[in-house]
């Protein structure tokens, strides 16, 4: 009998546990709209935005130059910390931690930039359905520089 | 029922970690990146437009504050002529050095894929310590840079406005009160406007160029003249240049993105109006500017102290290349276009000798 039931109480936890993983990814959330595959303002990059928890989180999931001058996968060569620059930058976390604010806003996360190895603070706001300010800034929002995303539609294909 | 909680425990933790551990659910192994190679924009009127830097370009200064420094040197003052038709001997005098504080900031206003428009402000000061403190005998150009200085604040705007991918207008203006004011600053009616416009192209993301024309006080007068942009970086990041010209050029060598090493030139220049009188000599009725146009050949090392905060040293050469008197009566600006359309007499002829020179700012770098 208490095998069964303990059998019974396993099955209900990881049934439980996956439905809250996968519930806040389907529920209408007003904050997932930023979810999605977007551009920055250069053109050079593409970011995959997703929801993890509570909190957003874009990666690279497209570079113009995917390879260096020797025609390796680029790295993250300018990361400050040594050990991970050998990191490939397809596939990095460049935006981590946004938390949905309202209003259209999602901020208390922070932005990467490979190109000098640089975390700033960040603040997005989506001006249109189609549309982000993303904000990089130093301590106070005044102090910052808005690059402008688009997004960009999913990919049909799949892969076989 | 210990087992019940044990397999309760490791079940939770079991299907909680994935969650964290993954950045989107998908391993990289699993992720075919081509999926995203030829994706259009969702809304399909969007165009993509150029940006206003390119790969590799030093960091732009939100914040600047520095101290510029000019080691020994003598002015020659020439004879100044006054309105009265009399004049004033000249002489010659050394300085010690000159230096001062130059401080200034740029701040985005709008930062748009297809517009970026900047404010900024900014004030130089510049203290003549001569050998010899000049007298009411010594000409009043002496006179007046020992007892004032010079001093210049202004404030700027620079707009970027991509015309599509590749094509796009730059325009940068700002309006100078440059003179011998102290604490108060002088009448707007003094405010020295320069302006320039230009078009241009980036082609690829390692460089950009542009032509135009600006209107200018950079050799001391006024001028009207074409101006050229080129930024470039190398195809291994490790070169590139960054110039202006005739206003500055500069190679860049690039150590890494947080070190860098600057060779070339720049031309620093305004008209100061003589402006706070001296005992003995009523210099604001004489309309009297002085025609400052110096070229700097420099080295400069720009580095990251610590995150977002950057120094910058340089180590160069001040070349006079024009410091004389003009006399503007009731205001009205002498256009000479190097001579070729007025070709109207200085009130004064001066002549510097060139010192070393060094300049140390802080600046806070933009994002």
């Amino acid at each position: 009998m208490l095998r069964k039931l303990t059998f019974l109480a396993v099955s209900a936890v990881i049934t439980f546990g996956t439905l809250s993983f996968d519930l806040p990814q389907k529920s209408e959330d007003p904050g997932d709209r930023l979810v999605g595959i977007w551009e920055p303002s250069n053109g050079r990059s593409r970011i995959k935005i997703d929801r993890i928890g509570s909190k957003y989180y874009g990666r690279v999931v497209w570079l113009i130059e995917p390879n260096d001058a020797d025609g390796n996968p680029r790295t993250d060569i300018n990361n400050p910390d040594p050990d991970l620059r050998n990191l490939p930058l397809r596939g990095f976390r460049m935006c981590k931690d946004f938390v949905y604010q309202g209003e259209d806003t999602w901020s208390e996360g922070t932005l990467y930039d490979p190109n000098n190895g640089s975390t700033y603070n960040g603040t997005i706001t989506m001006s249109d359905n189609n549309t982000l300010d993303m904000r990089g800034y130093i301590g106070i929002e005044a102090i910052g520089r808005t690059d402008v995303w688009k997004r960009l539609k999913m990919p049909s294909r799949k892969k076989k | 029922m210990r087992n019940f909680l044990k397999l309760t425990t490791a079940a939770i933790v079991l299907t909680s970690t994935p969650a964290f551990a993954q950045t989107d659910g998908t391993a990289d192994d699993d992720i075919d990146w081509s999926l995203y190679e030829d994706l259009g924009f969702e809304d399909e009127s969007m165009k993509r437009f150029c940006s206003a830097k390119i790969e590799g370009l030093s960091p732009a200064k939100l914040i600047s504050l520095g101290y510029d420094f000019q080691g020994p040197y003598t002015i020659e003052a020439g004879d100044m002529d006054l309105l009265n038709g009399s004049s004033l001997p000249g002489g010659s005098k050394q300085v010690n050095s000159t230096a001062g504080i130059r401080a200034g900031f740029n701040l985005p206003v709008v930062s748009k894929t297809n517009l970026v428009w900047q404010m900024g402000a900014n004030y130089w000061n510049t203290n003549y310590a001569y050998a010899e403190m000049p007298t009411e005998l010594d000409n009043p150009l002496h006179q007046t840079l020992a007892e004032d200085g010079l001093r210049t604040s202004g404030i700027n705007t620079t707009v970027f406005k991509p015309l599509d991918e590749t094509q796009f207008i730059l325009f940068q203006g700002s309006a100078d009160l440059s003179g011998t004011y102290g604490a108060n600053l002088m009448p707007a009616q003094y405010l020295k406007y320069s302006a320039a416009v230009l078009w241009g192209k980036r082609p690829t993301e390692k460089k950009q160029w542009a032509v135009g024309l600006a209107r200018t006080y950079r050799v001391g007068e006024l001028n009207y003249i074409p101006v050229i942009l080129h930024n470039s970086t190398s195809a291994n990041n490790k070169w590139g240049s960054e110039v202006l010209f005739p206003a500055r050029a500069h190679v860049r060598r690039t150590l890494n993105p947080r070190n860098m090493l600057f060779l070339g030139y720049e031309l620093q220049g305004q008209s100061f109006r003589m402006y706070e009188n001296l005992p003995g000599f009523d210099i604001r009725d004489e309309d009297l500017e002085i025609r400052r146009g110096e070229i700097r050949v420099r080295a400069v090392y720009e580095c990251s102290v610590k995150d977002f905060i950057w120094m910058s040293a340089q180590v160069g050469y001040r070349i006079n290349y024009r410091y004389d008197v003009d006399r503007l009566v009731d205001g009205a600006e002498i256009y000479r276009a190097f001579g070729i359309l007025r070709d109207d007499p200085y009130a004064q002829m001066n002549g510097l000798a060139n010192p070393f020179y060094i300049n140390l700012s802080f600046n806070l770098v933009s994002p």
